[in-house]
């Protein structure tokens, strides 16, 4: 324990930091914690210092957040606890209670108010063969690239809906690895025809959609096949992958099959808070809903960035600017209409933003490609083995579940240790499939991670 | 109009296995549960079968454990209807009956065992005293600082994630009607019963009747209201705890007579820990919110991972996945409220204490009882609602 402070917030990444900026320069006492030893974040994922990594991260992508970084990382005021999971979220009389683990054990951090910046993760997908050795996230294999240094296969095939996959295929070329290709399952007109619904967009101002343009044209010079129309349907492998197969029969040899059909928040902590959530309508996931201040439904506790909902680092750096400021509000330290001053010119931006990422979001739809991709046979929960075909049976069986905890009650599926972030929005999908209402998702419960007793009661 | 012989309010164990039993005496019978099936007590708790002396029982004086020990009566024959519920439904309520042990460490816990042990013997309840050594050669996975045990071979666990909603599948295919997100929302009384208002999704519906029985937990209180009724049942809030899945490590359900602690390994490898440690129910506008599930007390867990830890030094080691929290439901004299509330002729209760140990038994005496069979020992009369008749006075 180390007194109270005024504000922890949950996640190192561009909106935690840009909210630790406010509210340290306002002289509040600020904690940060994260899983990673250092701050970034999942986009500015960074490799142990131990590596002496010169060249991280090259190229314009990176700059402004990076300036951010190294912003934060210098912050005067701003306790940073790296390699902490936060296991829980606990309300007191005076605020809250987080009780981590890190390397050293046990933490409890007491602060009046908590803001949850924690990210989001690829989304799992389920189709048969996907438990197999050698199938990944796109994410993941970036995850191997930025923090580790380290090519995590030798052939690649990537596949999924998300225009992220063209970044992380051009990041493996450049790292030397032989990638077999890009696979988008749906149609290059199709992606073509959501830009142009909105023709007044100036795309080629928006840094994602430029990095997608420069990374596809890179893959194309290097020989890398970019597909549109193929729709991956099954990993094949005894022991492990040996090849993707598509749906028009095509099979492609791959030690490694990257999939890339979007992101889920990372929302753990807010819900087992008792949050108010909603559902994103294509990715199945669930957000905190949060009002003008990015304020939850749970007094005291805010949240940011794509917890909220996936939007990208851009729009994150923004909501944890304006969450500082809407903290810094009620506080006491800033006035109404200050508030409302610094807040105008970000509400301004961010309006703007999240119209690109609609447009993101639309282009990247997953829904038509995982539609049907799993079969009976196929695990949904993979921790405790659960197939699609068990879970049916179990929603159809005499007085059987009708929501989404309930089946989970009776089927095992988000029981593992994993609590459920693999599965329970392919479980949802299931029940509404199959004519139940899936309610609001399996209740979230202590701890966010799995934790060893030892270091709970040492 | 729809009539009913029986209807019964709450699709937890209890309420589901009396539909059941009724069912199969012919009996028509509706079963109403205001949210899902089996999502209160008897689905958050953690399958103990324990049939010795409640700790709970001896933590509040002799005068309290006197009475309470009473219980025992019901405990034997609790153990009768769970082996006859594995022979009926088979591996899936993965009911495990290899014994059970409470185990102690000081030379005063020693001495509580003795004098428990002593009192089970005299209900016909065949607890062992074992010393150390014993407990060693049983259970070898305990601490060595265990100095002594009552072992009972009956006791064990059972699955509550899937008991409730097999009872209730039997209770349908014998031709009784479950309907879950159905509330009870007004009784009216005739001379040949209860006029009946349930409220659903799909609107609002009469029903008549003959008897009701309600079996609605911590929420009994509430659910006495439209009966305008004192049913003095009082909520309370547990903390549960599994870790991952493991290897067999312990065979037994074990328990603490001087710590709240249960313990046993499911038969998914999971090791679930509980023991009675508080969780907190949530405030609503007129006392307790129970809609909202109770939240952790962080102190309150550790201590009884502590506890855990202390008793099979094993686990430590083992990551916790999850741990959830429950309402169960109390009365003033620890007995459970179960049978015919004499003041509303017609109306049954089963509530309070120890509701997934003994829920079998409850229902399978009151299904005998509202169906007007005769020849019973008496054996809830102990527990009859009628001992707090002096509470509803001016009620009724």
């Amino acid at each position: 324990m180390s007194g109270m402070f005024d504000l922890a917030i949950v996640g190192g990444g561009p909106a935690g930091q840009a909210a630790a900026q406010i509210a340290c320069a306002a002289g509040l006492g600020v904690v940060m914690l994260d899983e990673q030893p250092r701050m970034g974040g999942q986009i500015l994922r960074q490799p142990p210092s131990t590596l002496g990594v010169r060249d991280w991260l090259p190229g314009a992508t990176y700059d402004d957040l990076k300036a951010q970084l190294h912003r934060s990382e210098a912050l005067p005021g701003l306790d940073w606890r790296g390699g902490v999971s936060v296991l829980g979220l606990f309300r007191d009389a005076d605020g809250f209670q987080l009780l981590a683990t890190g390397r050293d054990g046990r933490l409890t951090i007491a602060a009046r108010r908590v803001l949850v910046a924690a990210g989001c993760y690829d989304m799992p997908t389920a189709f048969p063969g996907w438990t197999l050795p050698g199938v990944m996230s796109a994410g993941g294999v970036q995850a191997f690239l930025k923090s580790q240094q380290v090519v995590p296969g030798k052939r690649f095939v990537l596949a999924g809906t998300h225009p992220l996959q063209l970044l992380v295929a051009d990041q493996l070329r450049k790292a030397g690895a032989d990638v077999a290709g890009v696979h988008f399952a749906q149609g290059l007109g199709a992606m073509v025809g959501q830009l142009l619904r909105d023709p007044l967009l100036p795309l080629g101002n928006l840094r994602p959609f430029r990095d997608a343009a420069a990374a596809f044209v890179n893959l194309r010079r290097a020989g890398v096949a970019v597909r549109f129309g193929q729709r991956l349907v099954r990993a094949i492998g005894s022991e492990r992958l040996e090849a993707a197969e598509f749906a028009d029969g095509t099979r492609i040899a791959c030690d490694v099959l990257a999939t890339c059909y979007g992101f889920l928040p990372q929302a753990d902590l807010p819900r087992q808070a008792g949050c108010a959530m909603q559902r994103c309508e294509r990715t199945g996931g669930l957000a905190a809903v949060i009002d003008r201040w990015q304020r939850s439904s749970v007094q005291g506790l805010s949240a940011a960035g794509e917890t909220t909902g996936v939007a990208g680092a851009e729009v994150a750096l923004r909501e944890g600017r304006l969450a500082a400021i809407g903290i810094l509000l009620a506080d006491g330290l800033l006035s109404e209409s200050e508030a409302e001053r610094r807040a105008a010119p970000i509400r301004r931006e961010l309006a703007k933003l999240q119209r690109f990422a609609d447009l993101l979001a639309r282009i990247a739809d997953p829904r038509t490609a995982i539609a049907g991709l799993a079969d009976d046979a196929t695990i949904l929960c993979r921790c405790e083995d659960v197939t699609r075909g068990a879970l049916i049976r179990a929603i159809r069986a005499t007085a059987g579940p009708e929501d989404a905890s309930a089946l989970k009650l009776v089927s095992r599926a988000g029981m593992g240790v994993c609590q459920g972030r693999s599965c329970e929005h392919a479980v949802r999908a299931l029940l509404a499939e199959q004519g139940a209402a899936p309610g609001g998702g399996f209740t979230a419960r202590f701890p966010a991670r799995p934790v060893a007793i030892a270091d709970l009661i040492d | 109009m729809t009539a009913v012989d029986v209807l019964i309010v709450g699709g937890g164990l209890t309420g589901c296995a009396t539909a059941w039993h009724l069912a199969e005496r012919g009996a028509s019978v509706m079963l109403v549960e205001a949210g899902e099936l089996n999502g209160g007590a008897s689905g958050q708790n953690a399958g103990s079968l324990h049939f010795q002396i409640e700790r709970r029982f001896l933590e509040n004086g002799p005068a309290l454990a006197e009475q309470a020990s009473r219980v025992l009566a019901l405990n034997r024959l609790a153990i009768q209807d769970w082996r006859a519920l594995d022979q009926q439904f088979g591996p899936a309520m993965e009911i495990v009956m290899h014994g059970g042990l409470m185990v102690a460490e000081s030379d005063a816990e020693v001495a509580l065992l003795e004098r428990k042990a002593a009192r089970e013997a005299e209900f016909g309840v065949p607890t062992q005293l074992l010393d150390g050594a014993g407990v060693a050669a049983i259970a070898p996975y305990l601490s060595p600082g265990i100095r002594a045990a009552t072992w009972l071979a009956d006791e064990g666990h059972a699955n509550p994630r899937t008991i409730t909603r097999l009872l209730a599948a039997r209770a349908i295919e014998g031709g009784a009607e479950v309907r879950s997100h159905t509330r009870l929302a007004d009784i009216g009384r005739s001379a040949i019963g209860f006029q009946v208002t349930l409220a659903s999704g799909e609107g609002r519906e009469q029903v008549r009747a003959d008897r009701v029985l309600l079996a609605t937990g911590a929420a009994t209180m509430r659910t006495g209201v439209l009966f305008n009724l004192h049913l003095p049942v009082f909520p309370a809030g547990l903390t549960m705890t599994a870790t991952e899945r493991t290897a067999p490590m312990i065979g037994h359900l074990v328990q603490h007579v001087g710590r709240r602690l249960s313990m046993k390994q499911a038969e998914s490898g999971n090791i679930l820990i509980g023991g009675g440690w508080a969780s907190r129910l949530q405030r609503g506008e007129t006392g307790f919110d129970l809609s909202r599930p109770a939240t952790i007390d962080p102190e309150a867990l550790r201590a009884n991972l502590k506890a855990a830890a202390d008793t099979v030094p094993r686990v430590a080691a083992l990551n916790i996945i999850r741990s959830w929290t429950g309402i169960v439901a109390l009365t003033a004299d620890q007995l459970p409220l179960v049978g015919a509330v004499s003041r509303v002729p017609g109306l049954y209760v089963a509530a309070g204490g120890s509701g997934f140990t003994l829920g079998p038994t409850f229902a399978r005496l009151l299904a005998a009882e509202m169906a007007g069979e005769r020849g019973g020992d008496g054996e809830l009369a102990l527990f009859s609602p009628d001992r707090f008749d002096h509470l509803n006075g001016f009620m009724g």
